[in-house]
């Protein structure tokens, strides 16, 4: 695995070309080309207020706000793992001709997910700073914690580094991947704490006798624990209030719980490495494809 | 100019899982998966060849005789089964022109991307960039995508990035016999300024003339091992007679 980083990194040109190539052919029959990357999100963006202001006549400020901050990664993970699952199959016929590193294919469609989402983040902050502007200043929109989404953004990277190279590799050989991809990602939409909270995850387990182990099982899903880390780190303290045992607790403001942090960490780079050695055991296969 | 082994091909086997039902399902491999024994086809069966930098050798056989296997193995692009081959310097492998071209990129954006593919630094595919606009003779058409060219047009890019990469050991697989007349030559000239220049040449080619022409040897590859290795009008007459005979 050391020879193949080191080969990788010999080819590090090339990966960043491919990515620049990916971003690219992505709109390169558009007429507003690269303005898509910022419109795309912006239209989230928009969608989202709209809906939980309008219609879903939410009476809590900036619910919006609250979804997006983990909208967005979950957005970044679904769309790297869509387009790398492609990303080998569409290449085989470079592949069966030319030499160069496998795993830049995966990598490429990774990173230029990537830069779609720090794009797309860059937007949410435009946005936050217009809700504290129209709110009358009632919300912060940035607190000393942005200077922690780096350290998320590491493992975070990792995690979907890891899924992108296993489940480009697989779909090599087994076309079934995709579809069982598109269906385990819709079901990850629902089983992590996208449209709601951790803390309302909390507050409806803690009822039963096991609660705590079901809220804890439940974090065992890294995307659900970055996606909570996300959201704490994104927004401030806001007046979203989960009730936990009759007592209200605000969503948010509540430290990370650094044992689920760790944890999800574990696995995020465990994945990566399993991800790395799944690819590099079957890449020499890919051109021998029955 | 380098001098000595270009290339050493020791022992080297290849054989391929041979597939009835074409592509592989996940309910085959969980249905099958404790059955190991697939019917495999070994294409080569332990072949020795050595390059010496400068030579030009041709490889002829018929089909299915592993010589676009055993150029696949050159370029890195399979694994050996067994043995064990040790390149000396840069190849560039002409196995099929223009692959990787993406048809919605322009003429020169497909240049930067596929020389890089072949090897080249952004910078070396930038100062060459007006060279090989030049060598395909397509400066009108270099701002558009390549989805518009003509087959010919794309192999002769093709060709022109390949021509381009400055490799010490050219790896060519039947891809000459593409192009108009004039190109053709064009290309032929390259080959012989290449060797003028001390360059290796390993190409597959099924047309006795071009063997001819530019061959200085010729591997007469046989049932995955090489049944002849010599001068070029001695093996071509035992092949092609062979060929006859048959």
């Amino acid at each position: 695995m050391v020879a193949d980083l080191k080969e990788l990194w010999r080819f590090r040109e090339l990966l960043w070309a491919m990515v620049e190539r990916e971003l690219r052919i992505r709109y390169k029959n558009s007429a507003l080309g690269f303005m898509w990357s910022l419109l795309n999100p912006l239209v989230t963006v928009l969608v989202m207020w709209g809906v939980f202001t309008f219609l879903l006549g939410n009476n809590t400020d900036n619910y919006s706000v609250y979804i997006l901050a983990a909208y967005l990664p979950f957005l970044f993970f679904n769309m790297s793992l869509m387009d790398s699952a492609q990303s080998v199959l569409s290449s085989l016929q470079v592949v069966k001709k030319v030499y160069f590193p496998r795993e830049i294919l995966p990598l490429a469609s990774v990173i230029s997910n990537f830069i779609h989402f720090v794009l797309a983040l860059a937007v949410f902050f435009v946005f936050l700073f217009g809700v504290w502007a129209v709110n009358g200043f009632g919300i912060t929109p940035f607190t000393w914690k942005i200077f922690v989404l780096p350290l998320l953004l590491v493992p975070y990277l990792a995690l979907v580094t890891g899924c992108a190279l296993l489940i480009s590799a697989l779909n090599v050989f087994y076309e079934d991947v995709k579809y069982i991809l598109s269906v385990l990602l819709y079901l990850l939409f629902f089983v992590s704490p996208v449209m709601y909270f951790s803390e309302t995850v909390r507050a409806s387990t803690a009822k039963y006798a096991n609660g705590e182990l079901i809220y804890t099982l439940y974090h065992l899903n890294p995307v659900a624990t970055w996606l909570t880390a996300f959201r704490k780190v994104l927004v401030p303290e806001g007046k979203i209030e989960v009730s936990i045992e009759g007592v209200a607790t605000k969503v948010g403001p509540d430290p990370f719980n650094y044992p689920m942090v760790a944890v999800a960490c574990l696995v995020s780079f465990g994945m990566l490495i399993f991800g790395y050695w799944v690819f590099n055991r079957m890449k020499w296969r890919f051109v021998e494809r029955p | 100019m380098k001098t000595g082994v270009a290339l050493s091909i020791r022992g080297i086997r290849k054989s391929f899982v041979l597939s009835h039902s074409g592509a592989a399902s996940l309910k085959t491999a969980l249905l099958w998966w404790k059955k190991k024994n697939l019917e495999r086809l070994e294409v080569l069966k332990g072949l020795d060849i050595e390059v010496r930098h400068g030579e030009c050798v041709a490889l002829v056989g018929r089909n299915g005789a592993g010589k676009s296997t055993l150029l696949s193995l050159i370029s890195k692009i399979y694994k050996p089964t067994a043995g064990e081959i040790v390149v000396d310097g840069r190849i560039a492998p002409l196995l099929e022109l223009g692959a990787g071209f993406h048809p919605d990129l322009t003429g020169l954006e497909n240049i930067l991307y596929n020389g890089m593919i072949l090897g080249l630094t952004r910078k070396e595919v930038n100062e060459r960039m007006p060279a090989i606009v030049a060598f395909a003779e397509l400066e009108s058409q270099i701002d558009t995508p390549v989805r518009g060219y003509s087959s010919g047009m794309m192999a002769r890019l093709g060709f022109a990035i390949a021509a381009h990469v400055d490799a010490d050991i050219l790896i060519v697989d039947e891809v000459l016999a593409v192009g108009d007349y004039a190109f053709e030559k064009k290309c032929y000239d390259y080959i012989d300024q290449f060797r003028n220049l001390g360059g290796t040449i390993l190409f597959v080619s099924h047309n006795a003339d071009s063997v001819r022409r530019v061959a200085d040897r010729v591997v007469w590859l046989a049932g995955g091992e090489a049944r002849m290795d010599g001068g070029v009008d001695e093996v071509l007459e035992a092949y092609l007679a062979a060929g006859e005979s048959r």
